[in-house]
């Protein structure tokens, strides 16, 4: 009888996630405008990502963002976080401002970013080279603007993962850490023989939905530079939004949306069998 | 006697809400609008909606604004049967697949009613045309031109350019004096970029040559086609468009040029509406010429750019008050009143403009710009914007594609080919739209 408590969620999940997912995957076998009816052309639409430069500039980006982002923010985050929990005193204080970012909205953060900080005209960047520093805007050149957008993404990102870890690293049992104390262990001892081992199911959960969400990252980077300049600083999703909205390949669209999918299917994997593992332990 | 009297009280309620509803499905006629600030949806009430429904008192028109992103939300809603009366489309390169799905109401039988045949450019006719028969006419058009800041190159003995090569020698005299020769950026709307392959492809191939591959009668890897977007890459390599390009958006540009850090600004009509934002207050003075072609080409070229389009959805429950509606916003009155307040965006195309007086407030330079314009079109003598006659995945590969030619990520030649190849298979697809016959 208790199972039929899945039913309500496990309708709504096929209703709004699994019908959608479905046809999606169903379109990336056909060429539709978005408008008129849909025609069947099988592996047409991943040969033509096969051979699409721009789709593999989008992949590679996307492959350097997850792993920017599963360093910096995370390393950030932990550290910060530590350092919360061995000075107590103003941890309340600092978690409201680490975490700040994270409640202004997206659009608003990215053109802060782009008027008052990056811009030559009304930004901090202006100013310098108003006084003669040879500063460039980072969204302007190919070889920094994925970084440029990044960086904006990881300033409002690591506040939240602070709190998280904080929260997680208060769950560690007190006897522990007055233990490792006594017993003379270090900064680093008690970081890495206590604090960490800790915390690993939280910090593994963060890597792994890191993982999905920088696959599905899209809002910084259409907002600051719409993939550019010369699809420098593409990804995926970006790739996928153009695609059905601007050239009308509503069916290539859906074959990038496939790809997205398929580095979160394994991420989610990874996940469901670490979650099983902790179970058996 | 007790029941007889409900009987008869309930089909009177039924009646009456019949009725009500009958004439409520007749009256309200939707229409979806852009992004419009406060200050100009006040103008759009006062000029249209408000004047419409006092002179309609059986129709009640109203206005929901959806934003910059009103191009992908009508697509889904018309795709799924709803959406609004009146179909406000991004240009007429978007209104054969909709005409082709049977989203929208031929217009023939309004157009003959309320004499658009007459009233409204033939061209613009031409242009909302699928299978012969009309399904959009342009709400506004525009050209692309060169302003330029009349104070500075007066300061400095300069005259605006009358050919390419005054142009260029123009350019190099700024760049010695650093000022910036084109005052340019697309820093939020990418799209910027075509403004400058538009240009260079009428003023430099041509708008015969255009028009012939348009046509699909030349390869887009021509010769001319070839020589205008290596002019154009030279220009970016000679550094006319500033170190700034990727960081100003439109509005900065007017800043940058009434300042005098910059001295040209190749750009559209609709950049008339932040003139007296900037200049007055910068003591400078704007001037506007048509942009200077080659030899070849002759006399400076308009081309002449549709933005928007107005249809009449086929699932419409009132497409007579629809177009009603449509006609009254190509009525004398209403472009008189819409210019007077917002320069650039209602540039309706009526065939007669003799008898329409602008406010006293306009910019002489805007309505001298637009009566110049009305008389290339009306005499078949303009160019071809990208937005408005190339496809849908042509225009978005342009776009993108000329950042790689610029940052050395691709040639000419590459970038042509991949152009042109997205044009065929999008012409054998039925997706260009229709060019009116020079």
């Amino acid at each position: 009888m208790h199972r039929f408590y899945v039913v309500p969620t496990l309708v709504i999940n096929v209703a709004i996630i699994l019908v959608p997912a479905l046809l999606t995957v169903a379109l990336a076998f056909f060429r539709w405008d978005g408008i008129n009816m849909p025609v069947f052309i099988g592996m047409g639409n991943f040969q033509a990502l096969w051979a699409d430069r721009v789709f593999w500039t989008a992949l590679t980006n996307n492959i350097i963002w997850t792993l920017l982002f599963l360093t910096v923010p995370i390393g950030i985050g932990l550290l910060a976080a530590t350092l919360l929990l061995v000075a107590r005193r103003g941890s309340m204080f600092f978690q409201v401002i680490y975490f700040l970012p994270m409640i202004i909205a997206t659009a608003i953060l990215a053109r802060i970013w782009q008027g008052m900080i990056y811009s030559p005209v009304s930004g901090v960047n202006g100013m310098l080279q108003r006084m003669g520093f040879p500063t460039l805007d980072p969204l302007t050149q190919p070889s920094t603007a994925l970084l440029g957008i990044a960086t904006v993404d990881l300033w409002h990102w690591w506040g939240f993962l602070c709190v998280i870890f904080f929260a997680a690293l208060r769950q560690v049992p007190q006897e522990q850490i007055e233990a490792a104390r006594i017993e003379g262990a270090s900064f680093w001892q008690m970081m890495r023989y206590v604090l960490l081992p800790g915390i690993r199911p939280t910090i593994t959960l963060m890597m792994i939905m890191t993982v999905i969400w920088s696959f599905l990252v899209f809002d910084f980077v259409y907002i600051l530079t719409q993939g550019g300049p010369a699809f420098s600083s593409e990804v995926l999703s970006t790739l996928a939004y153009r695609s059905a909205f601007y050239d009308l390949a509503v069916g290539k669209a859906a074959a990038v949306a496939v790809v997205i999918s398929i580095f979160g299917l394994i991420a989610t994997a990874f996940y469901i069998r670490e979650q099983a593992r902790e179970f058996d332990r | 006697m007790e029941r007889r009297l409900f009987i008869k009280t309930a089909i009177a309620l039924m009646a009456g809400t019949a009725l009500t509803g009958a004439a409520l499905a007749a009256g309200p006629i939707t229409w979806w609008y852009e992004t419009a600030t406060p200050e100009q949806q006040g103008v759009i009430t006062r000029n249209i909606i408000e004047p419409f429904n006092a002179a309609h008192p059986d129709d009640s028109l109203s206005i929901d604004y959806r934003g910059a992103q009103l191009d992908n939300q009508m697509r889904v809603a018309l795709l799924s049967g709803t959406g609004p009366d009146i179909v406000y489309t991004a240009g007429p390169s978007y209104v054969a697949p909709m005409a082709q799905a049977g989203q929208l109401l031929p217009l023939d039988d309004y157009a003959e009613q309320f004499g658009w045949n007459e009233r409204i450019l033939p061209v613009f006719l031409e242009m909302g045309r699928y299978n012969g028969q009309l399904y959009a006419v342009p709400k506004t058009y525009e050209t692309l031109g060169l302003f330029y800041n009349a104070t500075l190159l007066e300061e400095h003995g300069w005259t605006p350019p009358t050919s390419i090569d005054e142009l260029e020698a123009l350019a190099d005299a700024m760049l010695a004096e650093n000022i910036v020769p084109f005052s340019s950026g697309n820093a939020l709307w990418r799209p910027t970029n075509e403004h400058y392959v538009s240009l260079a492809l009428n003023a430099i191939a041509g708008p015969e040559n255009v028009y012939k591959a348009l046509n699909g009668e030349i390869p887009w890897t021509s010769e001319p086609f070839a020589a205008a977007i290596t002019r154009l890459n030279e220009w970016w390599q000679k550094g006319y468009f500033g170190p700034n390009y990727f960081s100003l958006n439109g509005e900065q540009q007017v800043a940058e040029l009434a300042a005098g850090r910059a001295g040209m600004m190749p750009s559209g009509t609709w950049q008339f509406q932040h003139i007296e934002t900037y200049f007055p207050p910068a003591n400078a003075e704007a001037g506007f010429v048509g942009f200077p072609s080659t030899e070849d080409v002759g006399e400076p070229v308009f081309p002449l750019g549709v933005g928007s389009t107005f249809s009449v959805a086929a699932t419409s429950q009132n497409p007579d008050g629809a177009a009603a509606a449509i006609d009254f916003i190509f009525s004398d009155e209403t472009y008189t009143a819409m210019n007077t307040e917002w320069q650039g965006e209602w540039n309706t195309p009526l065939s007669d403009l003799s008898g329409i007086t602008l406010g006293d407030d306009v910019l002489p330079l805007y309505t001298e710009a637009m009566q110049t314009l009305a008389q290339s079109v009306a005499q078949d003598e303009y160019g071809y914007t990208t937005w408005t006659f190339l496809p849908p995945a042509t225009n978005s590969f342009m776009v993108s594609g000329i950042e790689e030619v610029w940052l050395g990520r691709s040639t000419v030649e590459q970038y042509l080919a991949q152009w042109d190849a997205t044009f065929q298979q999008e012409m054998a697809e039925g997706k260009v739209p229709a060019i009116p016959a020079r």
